[in-house]
């Protein structure tokens, strides 16, 4: 599947999220990667409307992570890294020079597929950690910490040892935990790559519920291989692919029923009935 | 999670009244007498030796006991588990004799120097200087006070100027990670090469001959720190690096700058590691004598000022001591020994007893 042969519908003007109304809280526009020599992701462009959540899918491989993470200038961290292009975040460049990459990543927060609680401090530290590091003032902290947890549908179960030590938590609770603290800072912007591949059913439902809930008032950009959870949650769908030896591309994006009732490329019906990736 | 109904259960039958018990250690009476005949056979012989022959222990312990050892061991795994237990049963005595001949070889000698620096043991001998002291005069008049004092301010002071410029290193090296790295690997790495009589000899002639120090407890420190520096350095270069690269991203996806990621989530998270890199470092010098013979010198009275005499320190005293050809003398440089030895024990257990003190108030 070379990305040169016109004889696929271009599906990728005509439904980009934008064309919903609203001005674009994230964008990004002929956005191309490299890891060292190696392009891993070119020409995405896909905008992601203020106030709703975005669904990345695709097979392994294909580029959501390292797409995701140029969206908040981590991938740049990576020694080789490399990048073409311009991501908007409310209309201002984040690559542009003046740009504090500080400023940008306390704006647009991140959860990692893995759980990374700091060990080295507390429950209740580790929720209030960001504002720490970040040097951001918000008052009424015991406020923040219930409220945050309680999103994070983990306050029952750590309300007694909100001062023991973040390690003694299971995966999936650190991981809750770690949702909290991304949610503690306020950010406009939350990404989250993978956050429920260690979850449960049960917690995975509160941490779709709460998605939810933040997209009444933040943008959502979530990576996710589980197809029923991408209907569930997001407004919008856009689907990654990568052919063998070729970066990926965006294959396809639209309104999430669009793209999973009614895909125009062949490709993105494949995927969505889990017919290969 | 409190959102869907309850589920009616029928009521549970009482559970039977248990207690934590160890399942997976049930063994049969066949194993226990197996593992009581391992265990005493060997000994036997190695006990004869002992008493009726006189070869050194190492000797009986190396030619002896290890192979009647794994001769007992796999006979006994044999009969319990089969034939393919035998090569568990070697690979456990191996383990279990090599950490035994090394806890003889230290233990002869810290029993020697515990034995013979026992005699010298008094408060007098703990406490004084040896300024009316004259190499023959008997045991109970002067001591080490003085010389425990100067090791501690000199050691103290180079941990103070050797710890944070370590920390710096291995910061620089895995955190920032900037353009010189390799010089700086190289440079540390070549540092820790630099025998300690020419660290000594370095400090004597570019600070102390130059006039722009005194033979003192802080050019003694200059000294160490040259010695210390690489074994800190990389030591803690090492534990820095076991911190997982997600807690970074973690903490810069946070909003969090380099240098708070560094402060509040990489060095605390390597706390332990960066004391044990401070403790190996101390230890790497504390018994160290010949730079402090160019720098520091020897001094009978106690000094506390740190700059401008010369001070008195273990290592100068073992030294000095030893060589005299009076019994007493000598009984004074093991006495040293043994509180050089006891020093060094204090100091690492109150280290790792700080160290896993874990979290502070948040
Ligand atoms: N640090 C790196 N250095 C070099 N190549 C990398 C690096 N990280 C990822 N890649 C490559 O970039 C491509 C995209 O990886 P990425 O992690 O973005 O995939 P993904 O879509 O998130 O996959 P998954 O669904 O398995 O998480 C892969 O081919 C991967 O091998
Ligand atoms: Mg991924």
């Amino acid at each position: 599947m070379s990305s040169t042969p016109p004889a696929t519908p271009a599906a990728t003007p005509a439904s980009t999220p934008t064309a919903a109304g609203g001005s674009p809280a994230m964008q990004s526009r002929h956005l191309s990667v490299w890891f060292g020599k190696r392009k891993v992701l070119e020409d995405v462009n896909i905008s992601f409307p203020a106030n709703t959540c975005t669904a990345l899918i695709g097979p392994s491989g294909c580029g959501k992570s390292t797409y995701i993470r140029t969206l908040n200038r981590l991938h740049e961290l990576i020694p080789g890294a490399g990048l073409a292009g311009d991501v908007l975040h409310n209309g201002r460049d984040i690559y542009a020079r003046d740009v504090d990459p500080v400023t940008v990543r306390l704006a647009i927060g991140m959860v990692f597929q893995k759980p990374n609680p700091f060990p080295s401090m507390t429950i209740r530290g580790n929720v209030l950690s960001g504002l720490k590091l970040s040097g951001m003032k918000r008052p009424n902290h015991d406020e923040i910490v219930e409220d945050t947890l309680r999103k994070a549908g983990l306050w029952n179960e750590v309300k007694d040892r909100l001062s023991h030590a973040a390690g003694e938590l299971s995966g999936g609770q650190a991981q809750r935990l770690v949702i909290a603290r991304a949610l503690a800072v306020q950010p406009q912007v939350l990404l989250m790559d993978e956050p429920c591949s260690a979850l449960d059913p049960a917690s995975t439902l509160k941490i779709e519920e709460t998605i939810r809930e933040l997209a009444e008032s933040i943008t959502i950009i979530i990576v996710t291989h589980n197809m029923q959870q991408a209907t569930r949650v997001s407004d919008y769908t856009a689907f990654f692919l990568a052919a063998e030896n070729e970066p990926g591309i965006v294959v396809e994006q639209g309104a999430t029923t669009e793209i999973f009732s009614n895909p125009q490329d062949p490709r993105t019906l494949d995927y969505v009935n889990g017919r290969f990736g | 999670m409190t959102a869907h109904a309850e589920t009616i259960l029928p009521p549970r039958p009482p559970a039977p009244q248990q207690s934590a018990g160890r399942p997976w250690a049930r063994r049969g009476p066949g194993f226990r007498l197996a593992v009581l005949l391992g265990t005493i056979l060997p000994p036997v012989p190695v006990i004869a030796a002992l008493l009726y022959t006189d070869w050194p222990p190492v000797t009986i312990f190396v030619a002896i006991y290890l192979p009647l050892q794994l001769i007992a061991a796999c006979a006994a795994a044999i009969s319990q588990r089969g034939t393919r237990a035998a090569g568990d049963a070697v690979i456990i005595v191996l383990a279990i004799g090599a950490t035994l001949l090394a806890v003889i070889v230290l233990g002869s000698i810290l029993s020697t120097i515990a034995i013979r620096g026992y005699q010298a043991m008094s408060v007098a001998f703990l406490t004084q200087n040896t300024l009316y002291i004259s190499p023959s005069t008997p045991l109970g008049y002067g001591g080490v006070g003085a010389a425990v004092l100067g090791t501690f301010i000199i050691v103290a002071l180079a941990t103070v100027i050797t710890v944070p410029i370590g920390i710096a290193t291995a910061v620089y090296v895995t955190e920032v990670r900037g353009r010189a790295v390799p010089y700086v690997r190289f440079f540390v790495q070549a540092m820790s090469g630099v025998p300690s009589v020419v660290a000594g000899l370095f400090i004597l002639v570019v600070l102390i001959l130059s006039g722009a120090l005194a033979y003192s407890a802080l050019a003694g420190a200059l000294a160490y720190s040259i010695l210390m520096l690489p074994t800190v350095a990389r030591t803690a270069e090492e534990v820095l690096k076991l911190v997982p690269e997600e807690l970074r991203t973690g903490a810069l996806a946070l909003g969090s700058t380099r240098a708070r990621v560094v402060g509040q989530v990489v060095l605390p998270a390597a706390r332990t590691g960066i004391v044990t890199a401070t403790i190996l470092g101390i230890a790497r010098v504390v018994g160290e004598t010949a730079p402090l013979l160019l720098t520091s010198l020897s001094n009978d009275r106690t000094i506390i000022n740190p700059v401008g005499n010369p001070i008195a320190s273990l290592p100068v005293f073992i030294f000095d001591k030893v060589s005299l050809p009076f019994p007493d003398a000598v009984a004074r440089a093991w006495g040293a020994a043994l509180v050089l030895m006891v020093i060094v024990a204090i100091l690492f257990t109150a280290a790792r007893l700080l160290s896993a003190r874990r979290f502070a108030k948040s």
